[in-house]
């Protein structure tokens, strides 16, 4: 909406204000030149320089991608990344909206032991969060041994699949929440009051007030918490075992030990495209989901 | 000769005075090229005297020297790399761990910053003259190194070490396994095992199974890989993977496995944390990292210089006393106790029960041997 008020605005403009309109969006160039080097220096030239392997390494064609395509354990590999992928931006949105919005529900001293909790596993480095994850989850280690009083009897943690998607979603859960928390610190709890006042009850304000308006914090935290777990390489090289690796560990292969690049570029290209390709099936269901919002409200 | 005539007889000489002349000036020519006086200087005059550097000799020359970190490159650094800067005047840095795209990727840039680089057997031997130089054996004197343990013409041993079975002996008591075949068996030997579970696994560890499988010795090669991995598959349930050596000595240390195929050097460090491991030696398998000098070095003379004295025994004798992997020279006598001694390779019993490794097989069929065991484990 704003996007075409400035327009229809624009074609009122006298030639200063155009001149003056031209001025500032170079000067937003210039601001945007810094970050715009370091990206084309350390991302897209890179990128093209995997691209390029992936075409051309060891022979001109396309080899590697028929190779990675067909190999069946390389496709049940990629398989597993996405649903590993999925459960850990299941379990943010689980285990992250109560917590986004007993954050906005709290009062100020709750609040900030609550922010607190969240951002000091943040600010802690990643290796450090992987190996307290090892102590907890190993065999006869503290987890185990609580599952074990409970009557559970032996739960596999470590070196399985679970533990890698318990240790991932705790490293991810404050990319999701506090996205979250910031946009549900600003919808207007009014909304609330008012649908309260015409009748609604709790569950029907929440659902129809509160949900959707927070639904674009969810949407943002779980494509963060999303992309990111498709990349990880550390946390599941550490708490699974090599029975359940994910993408970055035979892209390591390929690169490292084999040092056929070539192979590992066309992992990276395939991994690549699938998650653009999700990425715009969701922002183009989002922009339709919006839109019928936007109709309903007016 | 006798029947010869005089003239023919000069004609000859003066071929021959030629002949010598020629390979002196070309000798002479290869001295005066910008890398050679260090050789022979270094090398302390010709032919090189393994362990020794002529004093001085590399002044302002520097050479990186990268491994794999840890106790084990510190051990390098303080037996041999560090006194050979202090003796020969290079300035010596380091860096690390070993990483084979690195440096594959400094030789085809051409900007190579790794002077001498600790990798291992089958990489080096799989990468001879590709990334790597031919051994210079006016340099390096390699007499004193072992019998066999040079597997490619581009490196020498960095140390010697073995992949070996060692099992719980609370566990298995009075009836300890005794080789590849009990480790194998779950039904005779029952409890979890550990294997190595990453693709570049180490030399030997598909041997173990298809001598388990009743492949002989004699016959192991061209290794069935398939059958291999179908043999491993059969105690697959039971196997814990471990991924470095550090993970492997945690197993046994923390009694999640009753068995283990790992590496020597880390078993004896476990069980001298307390582990209540033994070795088995039948049948063990032979490893070693080997240390090479990149294609595209400023300085190869230089670098060849370092091996050398890397080399010499009382060099080795310490890295033994620092690391507990075994020293690459017949000559050296490194101080140790009974425990490390139950637990080197170079102790004189193991020779008997060694199994002979085709490092030269591995390095040829590397390609294949990895993707299949990747495959495998993610399969």
């Amino acid at each position: 909406m704003a996007v075409v008020n400035v327009r229809k605005r624009s074609t009122d403009m006298g030639p200063d204000l155009i001149r003056t309109r031209r001025l500032e969006s170079w000067s937003r160039l210039g601001l945007l030149a810094p970050a715009a080097a370091l990206l084309l220096g350390v991302f897209l030239i890179p990128l093209g320089v995997m691209l390029w392997y992936t075409f051309t390494d060891p022979n001109p064609g396309l080899e590697n991608l028929t190779w990675y395509l067909g190999d069946p354990v390389q496709r049940n590999v990629l398989l597993r990344t996405f649903t590993t992928a999925i459960t850990v931006t299941a379990a943010c949105v689980v285990l992250g909206y109560p917590y986004a919005y007993a954050m906005v529900a709290a009062g100020p001293r709750l609040r900030a032991v609550l922010t607190l909790l969240v951002l000091v596993p943040f600010w802690t480095s990643l290796m450090v969060r992987t190996f307290a994850w090892i102590i907890l989850l190993q065999d006869k280690g503290p987890v185990q041994a609580a599952l074990s009083a409970l009557g559970f009897g032996h739960v596999a943690l470590i070196r399985t699949n679970l533990g890698v998607v318990i240790g991932m979603s705790q490293i991810m859960l404050p990319f999701f929440v506090l996205p979250l928390y910031a946009v549900m610190s600003n919808i207007d709890r009014r909304l609330v009051l008012a649908s309260s006042s015409l009748g609604a009850r709790p569950v029907t304000s929440f659902r129809r007030v509160w949900l959707p308006l927070s639904l674009p914090g969810v949407g943002a935290g779980a494509l963060i918490v999303f992309i990111s777990s498709l990349g990880f390489y550390v946390t599941p090289a550490l708490l699974g075992s090599p029975n359940d690796s994910l993408i970055s560990q035979q892209i390591f292969t390929q690169v490292n030990s084999l040092l056929l690049w070539g192979r590992g570029g066309a992992m990276g290209v395939v991994l690549l495209g699938i998650t653009l390709v999700i990425l715009g099936v969701l922002m183009a269901s989002a922009r339709i989901l919006t839109g019928r919002q936007d109709e309903r409200v007016e | 000769m006798r029947l010869m005539s005089t003239k023919k007889r000069r004609t000859m000489r003066g071929g021959a005075i030629a002949v010598t002349v020629t390979a002196a000036m070309v000798l002479v020519g290869c001295e005066g090229a910008p890398s050679t006086p260090v050789s022979s200087a270094a090398a302390g005059g010709e032919p090189a005297a393994v362990g020794t550097v002529a004093p001085n000799s590399l002044k302002g020359t520097t050479l990186t020297f990268v491994s794999y970190g840890g106790i084990y490159q510190d051990g390098q650094m303080k037996a041999g790399v560090t006194p050979f800067g202090a003796e020969s005047g290079a300035k010596i840095l380091q860096d690390g761990p070993t990483d084979n795209a690195k440096l594959k990727a400094q030789v085809m840039s051409g900007n190579v910053s790794w002077d001498v680089f600790d990798t291992t057997n089958v990489f080096t031997a799989q990468q001879c003259e590709k990334l790597f130089l031919p051994l210079d054996k006016s340099i390096v004197d390699t007499s004193k190194i072992p019998k066999g343990a040079i597997t490619d013409k581009c490196s020498v041993p960095a140390m010697g070490y073995g992949l070996i079975l060692v099992y719980n002996t609370k566990k298995y008591g009075a009836n300890p396994p005794t080789g590849w075949a009990d480790f194998y068996d779950t039904a005779k030997f029952p409890g979890k095992r550990a294997i190595e579970g990453s693709g570049d696994v180490t030399a030997g560890t598909l041997e173990t199974a298809l001598l388990a499988d009743g492949v002989s010795a004699d016959h192991m090669y061209p290794l069935d890989i398939k059958r291999a991995l179908k043999k491993m598959s059969t105690i697959r349930d039971d196997t814990v993977f471990w991924t470095t050596g550090a993970q492997a000595q945690q197993f046994i240390e923390s009694g999640q496995v009753d068995m283990a195929l790992m590496w020597n050097g880390r078993a004896y460090s476990g069980v001298k944390n307390g582990a209540p491991f033994a070795p088995v030696w039948n049948q063990w398998m032979p490893e070693a990292d080997t240390i090479a000098v990149p294609k595209g070095v400023k300085d190869p003379a230089a670098s060849f210089a370092l091996i050398n004295y890397y080399l010499g025994a009382q060099q080795q004798a310490k890295l033994t006393e620092l690391t507990s992997y075994s020293p690459v020279n017949v000559d050296s006598k490194p101080k140790m106790d009974d425990l490390l001694k139950s637990f080197l390779t170079s102790a004189p019993e193991r020779s008997a029960d060694v199994f002979k490794l085709d490092i030269s097989w591995w390095a040829q069929h590397r390609d294949d041997i990895v993707s299949a065991y990747t495959s495998w484990l993610a399969g």
